[in-house]
């Protein structure tokens, strides 16, 4: 549905984005991460036609973003960093203005703008201007006008900020809802949003994709590491030798009494070896599963001063 | 065409709704008011001394009238980028700008709609300045059409003040930088009349009397339309709200 080809955005010499590249499918929801500066709003804003990339191509539904623009736009609902908000209007008539934009059919305007109220709880103040309410209800407004048209695509620049925990988790559960329906990308700082709502997420550091992978774990597919303490030294080659003779099993460290063990994870691996280790010379003392939370992920990723290759890990 | 009308309609409702238009408005009336009581005052004073008419009657046209929407006009060169100001540069300050750029509408639609929004206040301008001769018509007898014909001239240059107060607001994110800059590009116009006065050779003084503004808006006042009037105030006008549509354009290809 959406699909980004080497695209450069150069400022003078400084390159916001670096012969990016990536694909989303339709229906699918990804979670768009980076430090700030990383060129996620920029790359958001190319996706939107709302500024031409230096090179490089951006495709919405097959069709080209600079080639179709009237097209491809209707096909969009965006919500910038800052909402497109006009102070004056009052909540009701901005999101009718929001409509007639994006041609949405004149039979249907009420029932869309209704649907975006009730989706952003803004019935209570639709009646209001734009500048009496405060920041969260603003943002709140910010999302309704990209929802109105009731876009095929939904590209949402921190939808989140501002609001309260109750609206937050809001907002997660209406994205849910859209899922499958509407494409949706979002870029968040927050990232165990990411984690509740998405089913990929793209992580861009200075210009360039980082990691590209996806949160639903296929069946026993995804690596796990587990750290245990052993009993006594002595046992510990023996041990290790057996270990490393297991199929799933694919390194083995150890620290003194210490080992932690990377391994295929399946809850009949982890019975398996935590057997293994208990039976043996070594002894068992603790046994624990880690797991390299998304936050992890992204300080280990974006921290480093040299970035990594853009590609599937 | 819907999006200009949406555009048109809410930029023209922000406008008229906003404290600035009021005092615009107060200002300009206040203004017109105080001269049309001075040039009546003076007008009568002229009619009703014989020596000075030199036999017949003087013309309620061409002694008051045309000196009256020739006042509105120069008014007029400051009143109205003060109202098309925020027609785009506050767009861009308060990042509502993304939304028009970003929805399935033109730059054409874009500049087209807050052209018309701006226009529409400008009528209602000079809605209020139709009070004085409908006042004296129930005083003394003229003439509606010649009037009207002076209006039309009036319409069309406020026309191509909007466009170029228009253009100002699209080149700045600033709204005071924009009237100063809408002021200026109204008072070029204005002075480019004077480039008739030095040019030589009859072909280059025929040209800048046609392009000059000033002598094309009086020919209107006389009471006279003609095709080559018209033609010049709507290519012009035409012309900038293209320039305009260019600047809108630009701003996606920075």
């Amino acid at each position: 549905m959406i699909k980004v080809k080497n695209l450069t955005k150069v400022y003078g010499d400084r390159k916001a984005i670096d012969n990016l590249s990536f694909e989303i499918a339709k229906g699918e929801v990804v979670g768009f991460l980076g430090p700030n500066g990383a060129g996620k709003s920029t790359t958001m804003k190319i996706i939107t036609g709302f500024m031409a990339p230096t090179s490089g191509e951006a495709m919405i539904g097959g069709e080209d973003v600079f080639e179709n623009p009237v097209a491809v736009k209707k096909k969009i609902g965006y919500l910038p960093e800052a909402p497109p908000l006009y102070p004056e209007m009052k909540v009701k008539d901005y999101l009718k203005f929001v409509a007639e934009l994006k041609s949405v059919p004149a039979d249907k305007i009420k029932e869309y703008i209704d649907y975006a109220l009730s989706a952003t709880q803004l019935n209570e103040v639709a009646h209001r201007r734009i500048e009496n309410l405060s920041k969260g209800f603003r943002q709140r407004v910010g999302i309704a006008q990209a929802l109105v048209s009731q876009p095929e695509v939904l590209i949402l620049d921190e939808p989140t900020v501002g609001l309260d925990p109750n609206q937050v988790a809001e907002i997660r559960s209406l994205i849910n809802s859209l899922k499958g329906k509407h494409t949706i990308i979002f870029s968040t700082h927050i990232l165990s949003e990411v984690q509740a709502t998405c089913e990929r997420y793209i992580i861009i550091n200075e210009g360039k994709i980082i990691s590209h992978k996806s949160l639903v774990s296929e069946a026993g597919a995804s690596q796990k590491v587990i750290k245990t303490l052993c009993f006594n030294e002595s046992g510990m080659n023996g041990l290790v030798a057996k270990l490393n003779s297991l199929k799933f099993v694919n390194s083995v460290k150890v620290n003194g009494k210490e080992l932690i063990i990377s391994f295929e994870g399946e809850s009949s691996h982890i019975a398996e070896l935590s057997k293994v280790i208990a039976t043996s010379e070594a002894g068992l003392v603790s046994f624990s599963i880690e797991q390299d939370s998304l936050e992890d992920v992204f300080i280990k990723l974006t921290s480093k001063k040299e970035s990594k290759d853009g590609g599937n890990q | 065409m819907r999006a200009i009308k949406a555009i048109a309609w809410k930029d023209f409702k922000t406008i008229v709704f906003s404290p600035t238009f009021f005092i615009i408005a107060f200002l300009c009336s206040a203004i017109w008011g105080s001269n049309f009581m001075r040039a009546v005052i003076q007008f009568a004073y002229q009619s009703s001394n014989p020596m000075q008419l030199g036999g017949g009657n003087l013309n309620l046209h061409y002694n008051l009238f045309v000196s009256l929407v020739s006042f509105v006009n120069i008014i007029f060169i400051f009143a109205i980028p003060a109202i098309t100001m925020k027609l785009i540069s506050e767009e861009k300050k308060q990042k509502s700008y993304d939304l028009l750029l970003t929805s399935p509408i033109t730059s054409t639609d874009i500049a087209v709609g807050k052209f018309v929004a701006g226009f529409g206040v400008s009528l209602l301008l000079i809605g209020i300045t139709l009070f004085y001769p409908m006042l004296l018509s129930f005083f003394a007898k003229f003439s509606w059409t010649v009037l009207l014909v002076a209006y039309a001239g009036l319409v069309l240059v406020t026309a191509l003040y909007v466009a170029l107060g228009l253009l100002a607001s699209s080149i700045t994110q600033s709204s005071v930088l924009s009237v100063i800059l809408g002021i200026v590009f109204n008072l070029i116009l204005w002075l480019m009349a004077q480039a008739a006065m030095s040019a030589k050779g009859s072909a280059a003084v025929e040209f800048f009397e046609y392009i000059s503004v000033p002598n094309q808006l009086y020919a209107f006042l006389k009471g006279t339309m003609s095709v080559g009037g018209l033609v010049f105030f709507l290519s012009v006008i035409i012309f900038f709200v293209f320039l305009t549509q260019r600047m809108i354009e630009a701003t996606r290809w920075r």
